[in-house]
């Protein structure tokens, strides 16, 4: 029986493969012949554009993006995660000290490891921006003076395959907005 | 048990990956030989001729790089087996010239004739892309003008920092055309290739601009907290998907382009990302965590029914789709962390007809071709990454190596 059966998949494999046959066109010597150059459409030369000489807009990368700055801690995440836990309680209590000393709005960056794609990466990073922000406002910090943005991936700390350079990747930092 | 085993052989029977090889059609293919009469031989642009015949389905190319003269007529009694004889001088001289002429190679009959000139070097690759995207059309084959195709892409240069490039299909070509800053997720605007949208989060809020990759003109479509992101465009432009967060919380939302109005298609406490137009648009398929890992889900523009894709998989994070096809990638190993297995599959907008599309490595990034013939993705396997093409009817497949920075998104 079982061999029956092996003997009717291939069959079957064997028409699949084979497929329609598609032969080769018989044309005419003259056909298409022109002498005429026919690649206009990619002899445009685009842009080349250096966003450095532009500077950035309210020091988003003023060289301190691997970690929190201004006093703030950064607030640390398991993986694909996205919900404080109970052992960054304390950090989120001093990062409130820190906010009710300025008038400054607070920048949340949100930021994940490496492992994931693209969109899903920059909304898991987001998540854990949304996660500090609500901890703050819990902590009686006003929702207008927190601004926060995911860098899914693009921002790591630590680049070594190691599963502790990986957690310090899943964070969000804290800074004033200047 | 005889339709398990049916089931489970022909499944196995489309996975079209480098490793797995298909030949069909062999017989029935196009033979074809090269022949260069360059002056300067150029290894490269062979390999390229070569690459070309081979992903469009329609011919069996020869692996030898014969050399010959362009004008004669006389061929070479080895290559006279051939249905077809292509014969080439590439010249680099001052830009790029290409001159070809196809030959019968039963009776050495000149079937097409052409010649090519643009006035830069390094977009070489284009113009055989252009020859054998010709020769294909004077055959009267499918169409493969997606070939001549830019790529365009953005990858990490250092933390925080980004570029956005243009390539051809083969990445032989690549150009810088932003650099500096954190610009990521770039998206063809039309279908003629003259403008992106792309995402620039170099202030307190993400901005999308679309970009005149020619003129550098760009104009500010929409700012938004968060994270911002272009998905997808309707196939007049009038309209795109984003992900976008106005009030912290990522959802998907379509924009009119004109007019700046926008609908919010998702409302989900989670995460809803890479929302994708499916069947005449007035559907999306898209990625969600609602049901407590990233999936596949489709629903309906104007109603709140939501309709889970995909029932395997432990994590199928990207999708694409071109009408009612849709490729995702879906990992298949538990690894927490270091390598996982993600392969590529293919279904349809009604759920049927499910099948593998790769067997080995991690692919991602899946996307169709304007047509929706072919699939181009990245694979890493090993060390090594690849952007890798699936002829979805030929089952042919090729893989270009990618060096150095990690690709944050593409788009063709």
């Amino acid at each position: 029986m079982i061999q029956k059966s092996i003997i009717m998949a291939l069959t079957l494999t064997v028409i699949i493969i084979t497929g329609c046959s598609q032969k080769a066109p018989d044309l005419n010597a003259n056909t298409g012949s022109n002498n005429v150059s026919d690649a206009n459409q990619i002899a445009g030369e685009t842009v080349s554009i250096d966003e450095n000489a532009y500077g950035n807009e309210n020091g988003a990368n003023s060289g301190t993006f691997n970690s929190s700055s201004d006093g703030f801690q950064s607030i640390y995440f398991d993986f694909g995660d996205y919900s404080v836990s109970s052992s960054m309680e304390n950090k989120i209590a001093e990062n409130t000290n820190i906010v009710n000393k300025h008038n400054n709005q607070i920048k949340l960056e949100g930021n994940c490891d490496e492992f994931g794609t693209d969109e899903y990466n920059y909304a898991l990073g987001l998540k854990r921006a949304k996660a500090v922000k609500d901890s703050l406002i819990s902590e009686g910090i006003a929702a207008s003076r927190i601004v926060i943005i995911s860098y899914g991936e693009s921002n790591p700390v630590c680049s070594s395959p190691t599963d502790s350079c990986y957690a310090r990747n899943r964070r969000v930092d804290l800074r004033l907005v200047k | 048990m005889k339709y398990i085993l049916l089931i489970l052989l022909s499944f196995n029977l489309f996975a079209a990956d480098a490793t797995l090889k298909i030949e069909k059609d062999v017989e029935q293919r196009t033979r074809i030989a090269l022949i260069d009469a360059s002056g300067v031989v150029n290894n490269t642009f062979f390999k390229i001729l070569q690459s070309d015949f081979k992903i469009s389905g329609h011919f069996l190319v020869d692996k030898t790089h014969h050399k010959g003269d362009l004008n004669s007529n006389y061929l070479l009694p080895v290559v006279k087996s051939k249905d077809y004889v292509l014969k080439y001088s590439l010249s680099q001289q001052t830009g790029t010239k290409l001159m070809i002429r196809l030959l019968k190679a039963s009776d050495s009959t000149e079937v097409y004739k052409k010649s090519y000139a643009i006035p830069t070097k390094n977009k070489m690759p284009f113009l055989a892309h252009k020859a054998v995207s010709d020769i294909n059309n004077v055959l009267k084959y499918s169409d493969i003008s997606w070939i001549n195709r830019y790529v365009v892409f953005a990858r990490y240069t250092t933390p925080g920092k980004s570029e956005i490039l243009l390539a051809d299909y083969t990445f032989n070509y690549k150009k810088v055309i932003i650099k500096g800053g954190l610009n990521l997720f770039p998206k063809w605007a039309d279908d003629k290739q003259k403008n992106i949208y792309y995402s620039a989060y170099n202030g307190l809020k993400p901005v999308l601009y679309k970009m005149n990759i020619y003129t550098g003109g760009k104009e500010k479509i929409i700012s938004s907290e968060g994270m911002l992101v272009c998905s997808d465009i309707s196939k007049n432009g009038s309209k795109i998907l984003l992900t976008m967060a106005p009030e912290g919380q990522a959802d998907i939302f379509e924009l009119d382009v004109s007019s700046k109005s926008k609908r919010k298609i998702t409302n989900f406490n989670g995460i809803d990302v890479s929302g994708k137009y499916i069947d005449d648009e007035s559907r999306i398929v898209f990625v969600s965590n609602r049901l407590g890992y990233a999936n596949i889900f489709k629903k309906s523009i104007h109603s709140s029914s939501v309709s889970q894709m995909v029932y395997h998989g432990r994590n199928n994070n990207a999708v694409d789709a071109h009408g009612s096809q849709i490729v995702y990638s879906s990992r298949e190993s538990q690894n927490t962390f270091g390598s996982n297995t993600f392969n590529l599959y293919l279904t349809s907008s009604h759920g049927r007809d499910t099948r593998p599309l790769t067997t080995t490595g991690a692919n991602q990034f899946p996307r169709f071709s304007t047509d929706g013939s072919v699939i181009l993705y990245i694979k890493h396997r090993g060390a090594g990454s690849s952007i890798g093409y699936i002829n979805l009817a030929s089952h042919q497949s090729l893989l270009f190596p990618l060096s150095g920075r990690k690709i944050q998104s593409i788009d063709w």
